[in-house]
């Protein structure tokens, strides 16, 4: 099975035989995992509307028969030129599927249905796939699969696509629909109300008249083509305008609405003819975890359970990890690049890399990314983002962003590359473009290891306190700065909340396992060749040469020694190392009789130092993340903007502390 | 007063609804086609009628408006039209939402006799169970006004009214999940710091931002609410509901 995932082709270049299926379907139905059954590849699925963004496609086999699926964003509608839509409109469009199964929510049919309607306006040949109906069952909705398949002409399959439960059965019905034949006169059914239906008529006979000889734009029917138009889609409007023009009624403009309106009434008795529920339990989880009362101690109480999670368990595992590589694979390590380098500068530097670069990787990789992903993947899948998105949204707002971001700004406290990957449950750039900046500007592990390390131990608990309340407060008002500055407009919040759900764990691991694997691509090797760059220009003893260009801002501006200065350009490669390289650059310079770093800055340095090494982009592995999710240009703004807040904050502190006589 | 025919009643309704419907272009040829489904072309043709007959005169720059003999008429219809409705849900329990196509059939059998009685035995109500308002005898008809969705409590329920079109974006996106004019929403809860408002709609619940929920304009419907919350606000029009007609409604909205 090859399962390349890529963006989809258009319908030209296609090879022939091959069989295009798109999946669409609204948010959280199971439209992902009705994909990774399909092919296997490892989507991230999540129990949260957003999480595909994009269109992607994987080519694979079922049968004989070759098969490109296609997955769309999930969307309500297809209509209108929000984002999501949009997207998921031009995808379709331009994909030109043989068949589109929609994938559609047993627990919510009526609202589901509306899309189905959709489709099959556009005239696609469309199999159903009725999915969750586990969850329906549990909530006492029962539905005619076959009351439904007969009303809406199309064939119905029942699933439950996290299970893997039906999903034979689609790719079957899926082969059948194209064995059948051509599926002529599809989207033909007159649903509409009198008036709609008339300007149908009455636009189609325009087509057909003005474009008889030549294929409407995107192959759709002429019924399809005059009913996108009385529904205001741009393209293809756009595209029958070059065509001919259009003679359009300015009292038209009152028929998106008046469609949307009949549509919704047509799936609501579409839904009404093939339920059967009794009485539906209220969920009452609902209430108490959206609630104010008591839902704000039960955010408080997951927000304490992740942080403590990620430090306890975090470093506990960070700790373990570390000992038993230095106990059994370091030796090794060290006596096998010792035969083949050699004991000199070049096997040192080497090690740099594969002994103390892997072992960085693993000891932040697992315990706190690792760690991170699953508590992720849990609070996603059962739904209690979107409560605590809910509840939080207000404050956030403050920062031009959604509740949604609250969960990544908690997890960078652990470590920023996860949190910059989590914000892509975001809507629009804008906010993940915030949040990014955010996320870089709040201390991870690594940083809070010198904060504590160094500045509670040398300088005292409230010097500590000192440091974190100044770190809040450039956090915050770096929020409220960018939230000003930032073009574009902060858009509405609209989210849809689901019931709570059991996650399943295949899925979580599925989707542990898919974020994890884009770290380390992503990090890993970053972190291997950032330890090997730092190792050669140590071993080599190239790193001092600096010292007199980085003079006037380490040592006048912020009034550090120079090694600190050093340690603050070689920590951007490993933050979590940056108390060692200090020591160690110090004990090079001022001689064995350092012992620890009070020796050689007083608590102003201290200060100083936490400052910076906190506030700075954080490290290779975070921009190496930013660069993909955010593109570079964008990335070089965070990157730079941070050393800026950085020097400025660092250096306002060394002058008043200096000037205080600390 | 001459029986009329039953489609030049559904035009003086529609006309009358439509030039009272405020901030949105009066009673044109083009809202009065989509108001009653019909072609612009047969809405001219009717209208020439109905100026032949003294019903509407030209409306000035905002389509055409009715005569006082229209108005009167007019008037009349709506509030046959509504008291029907209301009638419908209360005793016959048609679904609120269904109840206007029943309501249309209904309106042009009453006689002034029995629609006096029926506005007795309904206790004079003020409003239809959408939440419009019911014209009296003499045609007098005050709109409560709409309030923003985002000033609800929660446990209220409320009938959206108007969404205001700033934002046509928005407006179809709200409409591509089902928030359109005359559907009935319930806020379920409301984030604390002037945050975002649980709102239920059918069987879907949304978050939807204060900005968001302050373009929804809604309007209470009578007597409507939730099981088990909210009893301070037991009809907030201040005239006692019969037992019968709350407890058998709210079987089906629970």
């Amino acid at each position: 099975m090859t399962t390349a995932v890529t963006t989809p082709r258009a319908a030209a270049d296609r090879e022939a035989g091959t069989l295009a299926v798109c999946l669409a379907g609204n948010p959280n139905v199971g439209k992902s995992s009705l994909f990774n059954c399909l092919t296997g590849a490892a989507c991230d699925t999540a129990h949260c509307a957003g999480v595909t963004t994009t269109a992607s496609s994987v080519c694979t086999r079922w049968r004989r028969h070759a098969v490109e699926v296609i997955d769309l964003p999930g969307t309500y509608a297809l209509e209108g030129h929000a984002g999501d839509q949009r997207v998921g409109r031009a995808a379709l469009l331009e994909a030109r599927p043989d068949v589109v199964v929609a994938v559609v929510d047993a627990t919510n049919l009526a609202r589901n249905l509306y899309l189905v309607l959709q489709l099959l306006d556009l005239g696609y040949r469309v199999v159903v796939a009725l999915n969750l109906v586990d969850e329906a069952r549990r909530r006492n909705i029962d539905i005619d699969a076959a009351v439904l398949a007969r009303d809406l002409g199309v064939p119905v399959v029942r699933t439950v696509a996290s299970k893997g439960e039906g999903v034979e059965g689609v790719m079957r019905t899926v082969l059948a629909v194209v064995e059948a034949g051509d599926g002529a006169g599809r989207g033909r059914r007159r649903r509409y109300g009198p008036l709609v239906e008339e300007r149908i008529d009455e636009l189609e006979g325009q087509l057909e008249e003005r474009v008889a000889s030549r294929e409407l734009p995107f192959g759709l029917s002429s019924r399809a083509a005059a009913l996108a138009v009385l529904e205001g889609d741009p393209e293809t409007t756009a595209a029958l305008s070059e065509l001919g023009e259009l003679h359009i009624d300015p009292g038209d403009e009152a028929l998106p609405l008046l469609i949307a309106r009949q549509r919704h009434d047509v799936a609501r008795r579409l839904a009404e003819a093939c339920t059967a529920s009794a009485d539906v339990a209220p969920d009452t989880w609902w209430r108490i975890t959206t609630t104010p009362r008591t839902g704000l101690p039960i955010l408080g109480g997951v927000v304490a359970g992740v942080f403590t999670v990620l430090f306890v368990v975090g470093g506990f595992l960070s700790g373990i990890l570390t000992n038993a590589w230095e106990a059994t694979v370091s030796p090794l390590l060290t006596d096998l690049v010792t035969a083949i380098f050699g004991g000199g500068a070049l096997g040192r530097t080497v090690l740099w890399g594969v002994d103390g670069g892997v072992i960085a990787t693993l000891a932040i990789g697992i315990p706190y990314i690792l760690t991170f992903y699953v508590l992720l993947a849990l609070l996603e899948d059962s739904g209690y983002l979107n409560a605590a998105a809910f509840l939080t949204d207000r404050v956030m707002h403050r920062f031009g962003l959604h509740g949604r971001a609250v969960i990544p700004l908690i997890a960078a406290l652990g470590c920023n590359v996860p949190a910059i990957i989590g914000t892509r449950t975001l809507n629009s750039m804008r906010e993940r473009l915030i949040a990014s900046t955010l996320i870089t500007l709040t201390p991870c592990s690594a940083r809070t290891a010198i904060i504590i390390g160094a500045v509670a131990l040398y300088a005292g608990w409230q010097w500590a306190i000192l440091v974190y309340a100044v770190l809040i407060a450039v956090g915050v008002l770096a929020g409220l700065g960018l939230n000003r500055l930032l073009p574009g407009e902060k858009q509405g919040l609209v989210m849809e909340m689901f019931p709570f759900r059991r996650p399943v764990l295949r899925q979580v691991g599925v989707k542990t396992w898919r974020r994890f694997r884009d770290f380390i691509w992503d990090a890993a090797p970053i972190i291997v060749i950032g330890s090997m760059v730092l190792g050669t220009l140590y071993e080599t003893g190239w790193i001092w040469e600096l010292t007199e260009p980085l003079s006037p801002v380490v040592e006048t501006w912020l009034m550090l020694p120079a090694v600190a200065g050093l340690t603050l350009v070689f920590g951007v490669l490993r933050k979590e190392l940056a108390l060692q390289l200090l020591l160690t650059f110090a004990v090079v310079a001022y001689g064995s009789s350092v012992q620890d770093i009070s020796s050689f800055m007083d608590t102003s340095q201290i200060v100083t130092f936490a400052l910076v090494t906190s506030l700075y982009v954080p490290c290779v592995a975070t921009i190496a993340v930013l660069g993909r999710e955010l593109g570079w240009r964008r990335t070089a703004y965070v990157s730079l903007g941070t050393v800026a807040i950085a020097l400025l904050i660092g250096g306002a502190a060394a002058h008043l502390l200096q000037a205080l006589g600390y | 007063m001459s029986k009329r025919s039953e489609s030049v009643e559904e035009y003086l309704e529609a006309i009358y609804k439509l030039s009272r419907s405020d901030g949105e272009g009066g009673a044109t040829v083009s809202r009065l086609a989509a108001a009653l489904q019909v072609s612009p072309p047969s809405v001219s043709e009717m209208l020439g009628r109905l100026r032949a007959a003294g019903l509407v005169e030209e409306g000035g720059g905002r389509g055409v408006a009715l005569t006082a003999q229209g108005e009167r008429e007019g008037a009349s219809l709506v509030r046959r039209h509504r008291l029907s409705e209301r009638f419908l849900t209360e005793f016959l329990d048609v679904p609120w939402d269904e109840v206007h196509a029943e309501a249309c059939r209904f309106e042009h059998a009453i006689s002034p006799e029995v629609e006096a009685r029926l506005a007795a035995q309904l206790g004079y109500p003020r409003t239809c169970p959408h939440g419009h308002a019911i014209p009296d005898e003499d045609g007098a008809c005050v709109e409560e006004p709409l309030r923003s969705l985002a000033e609800l409590e929660p446990g209220e329920q409320a009938t959206i009214g108007r969404i205001s079109d700033e934002q046509p974006e928005l407006l179809r996106y709200l409409a591509s999940l089902g928030l359109l004019p005359d559907t009935s929403v319930t806020v379920e809860s409301v984030a604390p710091f002037g945050g975002p408002l649980l709102v239920r709609v059918a069987d879907a619940q949304y978050a939807l931002g204060r900005e968001v929920a302050g373009k929804v304009l809604v309007r209470e419907r009578p007597g409507e609410r939730r099981a088990g919350r909210g009893n301070a606000a037991h009809a907030r029009d201040g005239r006692p509901k019969r037992a019968r007609s709350r407890g058998r409604r709210q079987d089906r909205h629970a």
